[in-house]
């Protein structure tokens, strides 16, 4: 059965519309949201609403949370100066935007979701913050697939689609007893494990303004990335109408390959 | 007798790079003078504000500025090399100075500098043409950043979108930025080049406080937003209490 992932929808109502409309149309009901419901973008009411009237099952995201804990949940995932006081501004204009009973909801999403052995969460089991790059240390990716106890993890948050398979692994232990003076060595084979990052809804950063989600085949195991036109220009406009940084519009309309990140992508805040 | 040249060409067509690589291939004394060019219809001239001579003089710095009182001396030298740049457009439409405006004669003039040699981008084969461009209209805008020091990931950020059209068409870019740890960059962007230049200067200033030396940002293009640059500029710069944090740690460590 096909399911359809979604992810880093960023209060951008018109891409939302458009990737429900696609999944839609090829008949699949069953969808899971990974979060970042709201930020940088200029529709975060319409969009919580929308999904709490599809009844889509969600995780929270990192600005989800900060919307909710406040900047302290971790303003230190910021890369830059810039991009830490454009976020602060974004974040300031959404919390004022969004209502009580939106901000409840976002409260309350829960931070994974787990369906047999695939396993939902917005950057990574240990944190919303944490971003699995494409590129990151293959140990450490099986690490954060296999002690969550998934065959299959989904994530966003880099807001690039990747497919990323995890073969071959496996973990070898030396041990010394007392009473014996060579150690002996196991080695425990690992199965595939797989990473599969959703891209984003909201803000593309994959070189492309097209909004992006996956969907996956239950049975076959099967992975479609799928990039979806939306009215670009009508959200860029709603954000400049909306006060909010133009250079979002701007990020938005040209989807560069550039995602403000830590420069520690794998840093989670302890805060 | 010493050398005088006068250089002149468009926008970010090459000038100041071929007279860095000029003055480093010359072993005698050696001196160099930026001049404004005249203004055309619809064209602006850069502000320059000591950019390139900044850029240069850290590059040679035995590279002297030619004044009233040692003009002469380099022209009695005989292995010296004054190098002259003008920003110009067009190609002059007559030889010799008569070519050039009222404001760059007079200069020379007070200076008792008579260039051997005029060279123009684009017609002179001496030069490189590659990226001479042929401009109709063109706007300038520049901002002294005088004592101001880049975060730097703020900096990468800001001139990424810079050169990529977030704050209008580009054409040129070019400045000189200091880092919180005592380096500075000459950051060098042309529309006709795939990708920017971020170079070094030799001269480091020490980490303590801000430093003094020449500091400025010139972009050439269209439909320029100066009030855009500027809010962004002033999102990427420390604040005394960041820089004195950020200049610290490294003491702290050591």
């Amino acid at each position: 059965m096909n399911h359809a992932v979604i992810s880093c929808l960023h209060a951008n109502l018109a891409a939302v519309e458009a990737v429900l409309n696609d999944i839609d149309s090829q008949g699949i009901k069953t969808i899971t949201c990974l979060g970042d419901l709201v930020g940088y973008g200029p529709q975060p009411n319409e969009v919580v609403e929308l999904m709490r009237q599809r009844e889509i099952p969600t995780c929270q995201g990192c600005w989800d949370e900060d919307i909710i804990d406040g900047l302290n949940a971790c303003e230190c995932s910021y890369p830059s100066q810039l991009a830490e006081r454009r976020g602060h501004r974004a974040h300031h204009w959404t919390a004022a935007q969004l209502t009580e009973e939106n901000k409840a909801f976002l409260a309350e999403l829960p931070m994974t979701l787990r369906r047999d052995k695939l396993l939902f969460v917005h950057g990574s089991p240990n944190s919303q913050h944490e971003y699995l790059l494409p590129d990151m240390n293959a140990y450490s990716a099986l690490e954060r697939v296999e002690t969550a106890g998934a065959e299959t993890l989904f994530c966003g948050h880099t807001h690039q689609p990747y497919v990323r398979e995890l073969r071959q692994g496996s973990i070898r232990v030396k041990v010394q007893q007392r009473d014996q003076d060579i150690p002996t060595e196991h080695e425990l084979e690992l199965p595939m494990r797989r990473i599969v990052n959703a891209g984003s809804v909201g803000e593309p950063r994959h070189g492309s303004s097209k909004a992006t989600y996956v969907i996956h085949d239950d049975s076959t195991g099967e992975v479609t990335i799928r990039e979806v036109d939306y009215d670009v220009v009508k959200t860029c406009e709603a954000i400049v109408d909306a006060g909010l940084p133009v250079v979002f519009a701007w990020r938005l309309s040209h989807g560069f390959e550039y995602a403000e990140r830590a420069e520690d992508a794998s840093h989670v805040c302890e805060r | 007798m010493g050398q005088v040249c006068l250089i002149s060409g468009p926008p970010g067509c090459g000038k100041t790079t071929w007279a860095l690589q000029k003055l480093q291939e010359h072993s005698g004394p050696c001196a160099y003078l930026r001049l404004e060019g005249e203004k055309e219809a619809g064209l602006e001239q850069g502000e320059d504000s000591g950019i390139d001579l900044a850029w240069l003089k850290d590059q040679v710095p035995r590279l002297e500025e030619p004044t009233a009182d040692n003009t002469e001396d380099l022209k009695q030298a005989n292995n010296s090399l004054t190098l002259i740049e003008v920003q110009r457009f067009h190609p002059p439409s007559q030889e010799g100075l008569k070519g050039f405006g009222e404001d760059v004669r007079s200069k020379l003039k007070a200076l008792q500098l008579q260039p051997d040699q005029l060279l123009h981008f684009g017609r002179d084969h001496e030069l490189p043409a590659k990226d001479t461009l042929e401009f109709s209209k063109l706007e300038a805008w520049h901002t002294s950043l005088l004592g101001c020091v880049w975060d730097p990931n703020s900096l990468s950020s800001f001139w990424f979108e810079l050169v990529n059209g977030a704050y209008g068409d580009v054409y040129r870019a070019k400045g000189l930025m200091n880092l919180p740890d005592g380096r500075a960059f000459f950051c060098n962007w042309m529309v006709s080049q795939q990708s920017s230049q971020f170079l070094p200067l030799d001269i480091t200033a020490p980490p303590q406080g801000r430093p003094d030396r020449t500091s400025e940002l010139v972009v050439q293009g269209k439909a320029l937003n100066p009030k855009g640059i500027q809010a962004t500029i002033n999102d990427c710069l420390l604040t005394d209490d960041v820089l004195a944090m950020q200049q610290q740690q490294p003491t702290s460590q050591g």
